[in-house]
């Protein structure tokens, strides 16, 4: 398999007629095993819009998606609910954990989902945690923890059915800057282990950390650092 | 999610937020508490009535007593012994027939103390171990064959006449114009005892039979009483049938008729009447039920709109539309459930609490006791996990259609 994931003029709109916004145009993007690519641009550029559609969250457009050389389009719900399951983890800018969940729980949804008994995944849960630094951090609520502990739990719930990618939307966004340069540490070790990740930022210095950067403007990729420029 | 998972998930969403749980699951605690107040009185009264006047299926022969009717004043009686004689030969399930008084227990117009009225008088042939005497003695044999006329009277009704048990004896009654003289008090029964017949010492005034009927032998009456060797099922089947073939065949049959009544009938009769009654009832309460799902509802819409973060949380990482669904319809029903079952634990406290206030108002001597069977049990499940399906459905509906993208902005 060449590429995880290729879109291939992908186009996406909001509303219809003449009050249809054209958000994403033409878009060509192929992502490989083991990048960690940053996609940068300002508010408003279609760069969140892009990542949900890479996601599985939505998929509302026109154009090609293929994940791993299959087509993605015609899928039903449940197929994408099982996409986004096993594929994909996510990791928000505002950390998005369940309030009034523990730690652990937090983090057993995805397993849980995938049809695992709860006796099962401790041990999967507890190396999750360990992987980002959370360690004994189990029966802890998220509310009560600290903006970069609450992304470390994130992450951990990302990771903990070994996705083949991670969509990272401003995951240093609510963070002071020790916490986003310890975020973004984890990430590259998790990217050096192996994990393809692709994360949306506006900060320069977090696309700086990326092996690879995409500028979008517009809804149109205008810089590729791996040479492909969008015309 | 494995359905196991689904209903942990569930319980786990409803204990983050349990005062609104609490408070959602009141309005259907109360509906079938309600429920099962009124079916336990009525299932108790009921149940009551049939253990004290069914025919007693543990009892090795069957009795019942026919009696004889002619509308009018007649000097004829209805049965002779050549009528008793008939009955244990062309029925062999018979095992003795024989005439008896009319009744042992009587309303007699007398006087005690300076009270002129009408007592009630139970006749014995002999004393009970059970009767409890508050002062004086019991009859003795030579009274119980037909010696001196004496009496026993209650407690109560001494109490009344004379200030107390003990200043009552050895004072004159005088019964349907003999005199007794009072030689014991006894401590009072209900009416009725445990298995339904007139309890003896529920009376006013306890005399000898034998002193009372003068102690001759009857040769003819008008109640003949028939002692059966059949089930209780069949009891009442065989007293129909001996009652007809009196009526074509017994002595007096041109003059009157002969009855017979069958409790088992009667008590079918009471029974429908009271489940209509009950029926009706619990269809009243039943309202408060459908109020209190429309709370249910009307709570898990609150919850779904405050939860949107939370559903997409899921839907992200995994859960499908059916997920989703699931989970808030198991919330609505386990609120339900919880309250259905705290509800009928309540109403069948409830019910035993008024039975017996119940009993004493309405003063027959018969104390009723609640009863919840199983059918009330399955109707507060039913109804209360019906109750969380049909409100909680449109709610987890759109719950699961929650736009994902809409949600995760």
């Amino acid at each position: 398999m060449n590429n995880l994931i290729e879109l291939k003029k992908l186009n996406k709109s909001y509303g219809q007629g003449d009050t249809a916004y054209h958000v994403l145009h033409d878009i060509d993007l192929e992502v490989k095993m083991g990048e960690l690519t940053a996609i940068i641009g300002e508010s408003g550029s279609g760069k969140s819009t892009l990542i949900n559609i890479i996601g599985f969250l939505d998929t509302d457009f026109s154009g090609e998606y293929l994940f791993k050389e299959q087509p993605i389009q015609d899928l039903k719900a449940k197929d994408l609910a099982f996409l986004r399951n096993q594929d994909v983890g996510f990791v928000f800018q505002n950390f998005k954990l369940i309030r009034g969940l523990s730690v652990y729980a937090n983090v057993a949804l995805p397993l849980l989902y995938a049809g695992k008994k709860r006796n099962e995944i401790e041990s999967a849960i507890l190396a999750a945690l360990k992987k980002v630094g959370l360690a004994g951090y189990e029966k802890a609520l998220p509310q009560n923890m600290s903006g970069g502990q609450q992304q470390r739990v994130a992450i951990a719930r990302a990771i903990v059915s070994h996705p083949s990618f991670l969509i990272a939307d401003e995951p240093t966004g609510a963070l002071d800057s020790q916490n986003s340069r310890d975020i973004m540490e984890l990430f590259k070790k998790l990217n050096a282990e192996g994990t393809t990740i692709l994360m949306v930022t506006h900060d320069p210095r977090i696309a700086k950390a990326c092996k690879r950067t995409i500028e979008i403007l517009d809804g149109r990729i205008i810089a590729d650092s791996k040479g492909r420029v969008a015309k | 999610m494995r359905v196991e998972e689904l209903l942990i998930t569930a319980f786990e969403s409803l204990k983050i937020n349990r005062k609104r749980s609490f408070l959602t699951i009141i309005g259907i605690a109360i509906g079938i508490a309600s429920v099962v107040t009124i079916l336990g009185i009525g299932d108790g009264v009921k149940k009551t009535m049939y253990d004290k006047f069914a025919h007693d299926s543990t009892e090795k022969y069957q009795t019942a007593k026919i009696y004889y009717t002619t509308g009018e004043e007649s000097a004829m009686d209805g049965f002779t012994q050549e009528d008793v004689a008939k009955v244990e030969t062309m029925f062999p399930q018979v095992k003795k027939a024989y005439l008896a008084h009319e009744t042992d227990d009587l309303n007699l117009s007398g006087t005690v103390g300076e009270k002129q009225g009408t007592y009630a008088v139970s006749l014995i042939n002999k004393n009970s171990a059970q009767a409890k005497l508050v002062c004086g003695k019991k009859f003795d044999r030579t009274v119980l064959l037909g010696g001196d006329h004496q009496a026993l009277i209650s407690e109560a009704l001494a109490k009344r006449q004379y200030h107390s048990a003990y200043k009552a004896l050895g004072t004159a009654v005088n019964i349907d114009h003999r005199n007794y003289q009072v030689v014991g008090v006894y401590r009072q029964h209900d009416f009725y005892d445990e298995s339904g017949s007139i309890d003896k010492y529920g009376a006013d005034i306890i005399l000898a039979k034998a002193v009372y009927y003068g102690g001759k032998e009857m040769t003819s009456g008008n109640s003949l009483k028939v002692k059966m060797d059949v089930s209780a099922k069949q009891a009442a089947k065989l007293a129909t049938k001996i009652k007809k073939y009196l009526n074509k065949h017994g002595s007096a049959k041109n003059n009157g008729s002969y009855e017979y009544d069958n409790m088992e009938q009667m008590l079918k009769q009471f029974n429908a009447t009271i489940d209509i009654f009950t029926g009706v009832i619990a269809f009243v309460a039943g309202i408060s039920l459908f109020i209190a799902g429309i709370g249910v509802m009307n709570m898990m819409y609150i919850s779904v709109s405050e939860r949107t973060q939370e559903i997409g949380i899921r839907l992200a990482v995994g859960a499908s539309q059916q997920n989703i669904m699931w989970q808030f319809l198991i919330e609505a029903m386990m609120l339900t459930v919880f309250g259905g079952m705290i509800g009928f634990i309540f109403g069948g406290l409830l019910s035993h609490l008024i039975t017996p206030l119940l009993s004493q108002a309405m003063v027959t001597g018969i104390t009723i006791k609640a009863h919840i069977s199983l059918k009330a049990f399955m109707i507060s499940f039913g109804v209360s996990a019906g109750v969380g399906l049909i409100f909680g459905i449109l709610p987890a509906r759109q719950a699961a259609k929650k736009n994902l993208v809409d949600i995760l902005k």
